[in-house]
């Protein structure tokens, strides 16, 4: 019993590991190799999750809702990039951050003129809607699962496209020192637009997997922003290795820590005492996590420069 | 030259370099009569917000606008110093002084700490620590049940001695003072050996290290200054709203304040309170102007702020100060009508 529980904890911490690494792999090149201070992030979740569920909802069809989000998504993606991101890389990092700020209130409420403040439900297909056994007598949801292996294919995906290709090659060296990798004749401008275009595509594909499991509404990309944002603190900024290592740990920790920290304080003070405890340290502990991994490595576990 | 004699000196000096910001205060003092007489109490209450938001940006500008330090966590302050009147209302302590004093202390240690662990890194690193810190302490006070958890805790207005806080004009006046007061002691600090060498690490770090001075000493002190400034506001705050929940520091406070500084001007004295007199109006009038144009949308006033934000970024430089002494510059010399210090 309690074994089952572990294992069928540690599959939703994975869940919600890769979910985080699609959202902090474009993230952590945006503000690595263009020292850009990226907030609207959270956004392009949103705007994946809403596109996904629109179209669902309009066509009747979840595969299809999908299939063409990801290609709005990325459009989304380029457009931003091209209309107000590329004015603002030599503006100091205040500045970056006032202006993406303005971008969230702006998508937020734009979202909540055009659907309303409701949050948007759409149904699994009947295929995705049921169990699978993942050992005998173990069923788990059909649908995390294939979010897992969804996000663990865009992370194989991402690996090959990083450290098999030659755009992944630009990429890289763009990481470790652009002012070089600009100066070898690669043309960095158009190299980060794909990069931004990629990224809010994957933060968009993270928003359409999650959006049967949570509610699609106004603002709900931006926990995971800022859980994406302690993932790449942790990884290193620049390193999407380092991300996929972090949301890995990041997942699974919070996911474990919520479920199991208050029963194991329970072994060593009063039961009242952990049940009050418990939970405020679990929803503390990454974010401990990352003050540790700070003090003993401050540019993260894989850092990209240096 | 004698220590008084020096020190009026500097406070001369000082009320004549910040001019707009003690014209400020002036009009803040003044500003009840005029809604006494026009019969608008409400505006009272926006006063109010506008002088508790103005000192906590203010507190922030010290480090971001002195310091070149970009902490996007500042929020935390603010929330920490009104739970103080809330958890100190919670176990039977009702002196509103002493919430001042526990406030002070316990942002004073915390800026310690998150100062201490933050400033081990730089640039995007530190803008995303002070936010994870702040989301840390974001999440403890919405796990902590007894205390309210996600839905707050109403408070009663503390006891300040003689001053009734239920009187509307006492409290407006106990922030009134309490901004004069940081105000007064912010142009000191930054005039100060001490703020001279913030201003300077800005400029130059390794300059200042070359120097032989530590850096990391005199940042860690400002850290600490500025959250003592927030936390200040945040007791306040707390008996304004008469209600503390983990809302008064959501990391969208933080950009708030961010804006509000940027809004008048990074590094003056006088822009994080013209900052938020503009911020808090745009909030006030952005509905009221769109319902007269659209009145489906006039909750949405955001979609045109954020909007507007963009803007500021992109053609606004130096902020509301910037452009006065614009102003006033291109008046004196018609050549020099560049924005800037």
């Amino acid at each position: 019993m309690t074994f089952t529980l572990i294992l069928e904890q540690t599959f939703n911490g994975l869940q919600a590991g890769v979910t985080l690494f699609l959202v902090a792999a474009g993230l952590t090149l945006i503000l690595g190799i263009m020292d850009f201070v990226f907030l609207a992030h959270g956004s392009q979740v949103m705007i994946g999750a809403y596109a996904a569920a629109a179209i669902t909802l309009a066509t009747g069809n979840f595969y299809l809702g999908v299939l063409l989000a990801i290609p709005v998504t990325f459009a989304s993606g380029y457009l931003l990039e091209y209309l107000i991101i590329r004015h603002l890389y030599r503006r100091d990092h205040m500045e970056q951050v006032l202006a993406t700020f303005g971008l969230i209130l702006f998508f937020n409420e734009a979202i909540r003129v055009s659907f309303g403040p409701a949050a948007l439900f759409s149904d699994l297909p009947p295929s995705l809607s049921g169990f699978v056994e993942i050992l005998p007598a173990t069923p788990y949801p059909a649908y995390r699962l294939g979010v897992i292996i969804v996000g663990l294919l865009c992370a194989v995906g991402i690996h090959l496209l990083v450290s098999r290709t030659r755009i992944g090659a630009m990429v890289r060296a763009g990481a470790n020192n652009p002012e070089m990798t600009a100066a070898l004749g690669i043309n960095i401008k158009i190299l980060f637009r794909f990069i931004f275009a990629t990224g809010a595509c994957l933060a968009g594909v993270a928003g359409m997997m999650l959006g049967p499991l949570t509610a699609v509404q106004p603002g709900m990309g931006e926990p995971l922003l800022i859980l994406s944002l302690v993932v790449i603190i942790i990884g290193g900024i620049g390193s999407v290795r380092g991300a996929f290592v972090a949301a890995i740990i990041v997942g699974l920790v919070d996911t474990l820590g919520r479920v199991f920290l208050p029963a194991i304080l329970r072994l060593f003070v009063e039961q009242a005492t952990a049940d009050g405890a418990g939970p405020a340290l679990a929803s503390m502990l990454v974010y401990i996590l990352m003050a540790v991994v700070l003090i003993f490595r401050p540019t993260g576990l894989f850092p990209a420069k240096g | 030259m004698s220590g008084l004699a020096h020190f009026l000196t500097l406070a001369s000096d000082g009320m004549k370099a910040n001019r707009l910001f003690w014209l400020l205060i002036a009009g803040f003092a003044f500003f009840p009569i005029f809604t006494h007489f026009a019969d608008l109490p409400f505006w009272n209450d926006v006063a109010m917000r506008i002088m508790l938001l103005g000192m906590a940006a203010m507190g922030l500008n010290l480090v971001l606008g002195y310091g070149g330090m970009v902490s996007f966590g500042h929020a935390a302050f603010i929330g920490i110093g009104a739970y103080c009147v809330g958890i100190g209302d919670f176990y039977g302590l009702t002196n509103g002084w002493a919430h001042m004093l526990l406030g002070i202390v316990v942002c004073g240690l915390m800026g310690l700490v998150i100062g201490y662990l933050a400033l081990r890194t730089s640039g995007i690193y530190f803008i995303m620590i002070t936010l994870a810190f702040a989301q840390m302490l974001f999440f403890l006070f919405v796990s902590l049940e007894q205390f309210g958890g996600d839905d707050g805790m109403s408070i009663d207005r503390a006891e300040f001695g003689f001053i009734d806080l239920y009187n509307p004009l006492r409290l407006y006046f106990l922030i009134w003072v309490t901004l004069a007061l940081v105000g007064l002691g912010l142009m000191f600090i930054v005039h100060s050996r001490f703020g001279v060498t913030l201003r300077a690490i800005k400029s130059n770090e390794s300059r200042i290290e070359a120097m032989g001075l530590e850096p990391l000493q005199f940042k860690i002190t400002g850290y600490v200054i500025s959250a003592v400034i927030c936390g200040l506001a945040g007791v306040l705050f707390a008996n304004w709203q008469e209600y503390v929940s983990p809302d008064i520091m959501h990391w969208t406070r933080s950009g708030e304040l961010m804006i509000i500084i940027i809004l008048g001007g990074l590094g003056t004295l006088a822009g994080p309170l013209l900052g938020a007199i503009v911020f808090l109006l745009l909030e006030e009038s952005l509905p009221i102007m769109l319902d007269s144009v659209a009145p489906a949308y006039a909750e949405n006033w955001m979609i045109l702020f954020g909007p507007l934000l963009i803007m500021v970024v992109m053609f606004g430089r130096g902020g509301l100060v910037g452009l006065l002494a614009a102003q006033r510059q291109s008046k004196n010399n018609p050549k020099r009508t560049k924005a800037g210090q």
